[in-house]
């Protein structure tokens, strides 16, 4: 029975406070804010604070929210949740930082990857739901780009799986940390330095920053899928995107750089572990996020479909067969 | 706490929906002059929102021809409480040189309460960015009178 407590207790810690809730939505939130300082730094402004996204998101809580006459109430409320609950799940699957994965099981690769195209398909039900047309422009620009960056990340993952398995394919992110133990890391395997400008390409995509947004172009469509969002729904889906840019430079970071493990035993390991992870992260998200949004203009969407389909999976590509051959 | 810290970032992140209510472009310029890396408003957590749904400040400038009327009162009734309406230059003050046009039908003032009107013809960036930043103050006080 007092088993049964501790474990209840232990999980909702895991789901509310540490891999869950509270770590990755303050880790987001920051991320997105140093985004925006550094992009202001590029562009030789002050920007604004680096609090600002924790800003936007509670006045958004504070706003009045507007349900349009046409939309379906379930779902324009919903989707924003089911996106957000999709990826606190994700963060539970993740070993980072030395820390073993509430969550992690065989094949939860896998997993990672159904559940990474959740949040998008909660903004094509929420955007759907609305009834605007500028929503229905969105989507279908959604759509197209969820087709356009999956097929890459497929890619990448397999040849990570391939080399972490050796012989067979390794579908479990411990197995794949358990490789990189020891300082070999794959970012330092001459054959996977082509998946990991792949996966440096499809991380904007996937959280859908500045060149690649074609479906929130705010200029263009009114911010597609969000038009008819106010107040803390809204809120919602800007706090999503700012933990997809936790999640999926911590998956990177899991992938190529064995999770971040600094190897020092006890609690301020851990710490320490997570600071640097954190660190690791501000630095993905400044060279493949920041940068390309500071020197690119948006890209329509053929020429998104184009770009990913020939030059991101060729990267992919010619990295899956360097990995099979050697 | 919350309601605390939701008053606080009321003011530090106003959205701007910039409604042209037939103005001659003049401070229309000078709006986006404030938002560019020169001026920088995004210091003070400004930011031009892509559709009044996500706005806390209208900012209205022109003259209100016949034409814009019907749109800008539209537009003003999507935009979520609390929400800001400034008007810029001398436009939508007086309707400046077209009053007496068969096809302006301003000032402002009949149609919706203006919190701040920033003077001028044009007004100077300088000067929008003060106004702007009363609207968000004002943004604030407006939050904390709901909730008692």
């Amino acid at each position: 029975m007092l088993d049964i407590i501790i474990n209840t207790i232990k999980n909702a810690g895991f789901v509310l406070v540490f891999p869950g809730i509270l770590f990755v939505s303050i880790a987001g939130l920051l991320l997105a804010g140093i985004d925006r300082k550094v992009l202001a730094r590029m562009q030789k402004r002050k920007g604004p604070p680096i609090l600002q996204p924790v800003y936007d998101f509670f006045k958004l809580m504070g706003k009045e929210t507007i349900i349009p006459h046409e939309a379906n109430k379930t779902a324009f409320l919903g989707a924003p949740i089911v996106g957000f609950v999709s990826l606190v799940v994700i963060m539970l699957f993740l070993p980072i930082a030395g820390f073993e994965a509430p969550f992690g099981i065989e094949g939860d690769l896998v997993i990672i990857l159904y559940l990474l195209t959740i949040p998008a398909v909660a903004l094509i039900i929420g955007g759907s739901a609305s009834g605007s047309p500028f929503a229905g422009i969105g989507i279908s620009r959604e759509m197209v780009a969820m087709m356009a960056y999956e097929l890459p990340l497929v890619i990448v993952l397999l040849s990570v799986a391939k080399v972490a398995g050796g012989d067979s394919l390794a579908f479990s992110l411990n197995t794949i940390i358990d490789a990189q133990a020891g300082g070999e890391l794959f970012i330092t395997k001459w054959q996977l330095i082509p998946a990991v400008l792949a996966m440096l390409l499809v991380i904007p995509a996937e959280v859908g920053t500045q060149p690649f947004d074609v479906a929130e172009a705010e200029t263009e469509i009114c911010e597609g899928p969000l038009v008819e969002y106010s107040g803390a729904p809204l809120a919602m889906f800007k706090l999503n995107t700012a933990i997809k840019m936790f999640i999926m430079t911590a998956l990177f970071s899991v992938l190529f750089l064995g999770g971040i493990n600094l190897g020092i035993e006890g609690w301020y390991g851990i710490v320490l572990n997570v600071v640097v992870l954190f660190a690791a992260c501000a630095v993905l998200t400044i060279l493949c996020m920041t940068l390309i949004h500071a020197i690119c203009a948006r890209l329509k969407i053929e020429h998104m479909f184009k770009f990913y389909w020939t030059v991101v999976t060729a990267l992919a590509a010619i990295s899956l067969i360097l990995v099979w051959i050697f | 706490m919350f309601k605390k810290m939701i008053a606080k970032s009321m003011a530090k992140s106003p959205w701007i929906y910039h409604v042209n209510t037939g103005s001659c472009n003049g401070c229309d310029i000078e709006l986006v002059a404030v938002l560019t890396p020169r001026y920088d408003a995004e210091r003070f957590g400004f930011k031009l929102a892509g559709t009044p749904r996500h706005a806390d400040i209208v900012v209205v400038s022109g003259p209100i021809t016949s034409q814009s009327k019907e749109r800008l009162i539209r537009t003003l009734e999507q935009v979520p409480e609390p929400k800001c309406v400034v008007s810029i230059g001398s436009c939508p003050r007086s309707c400046n040189v077209f009053k007496g046009s068969y096809s302006v039908e301003g000032p402002l003032e009949k149609y919706t309460h203006v919190d701040v009107s920033i003077a001028g013809c044009t007004p100077k960036p300088e000067a929008i960015i003060e106004g702007l930043y009363k609207a968000a103050e004002i943004l604030a006080e407006k939050r904390e009178a709901m909730n008692k």
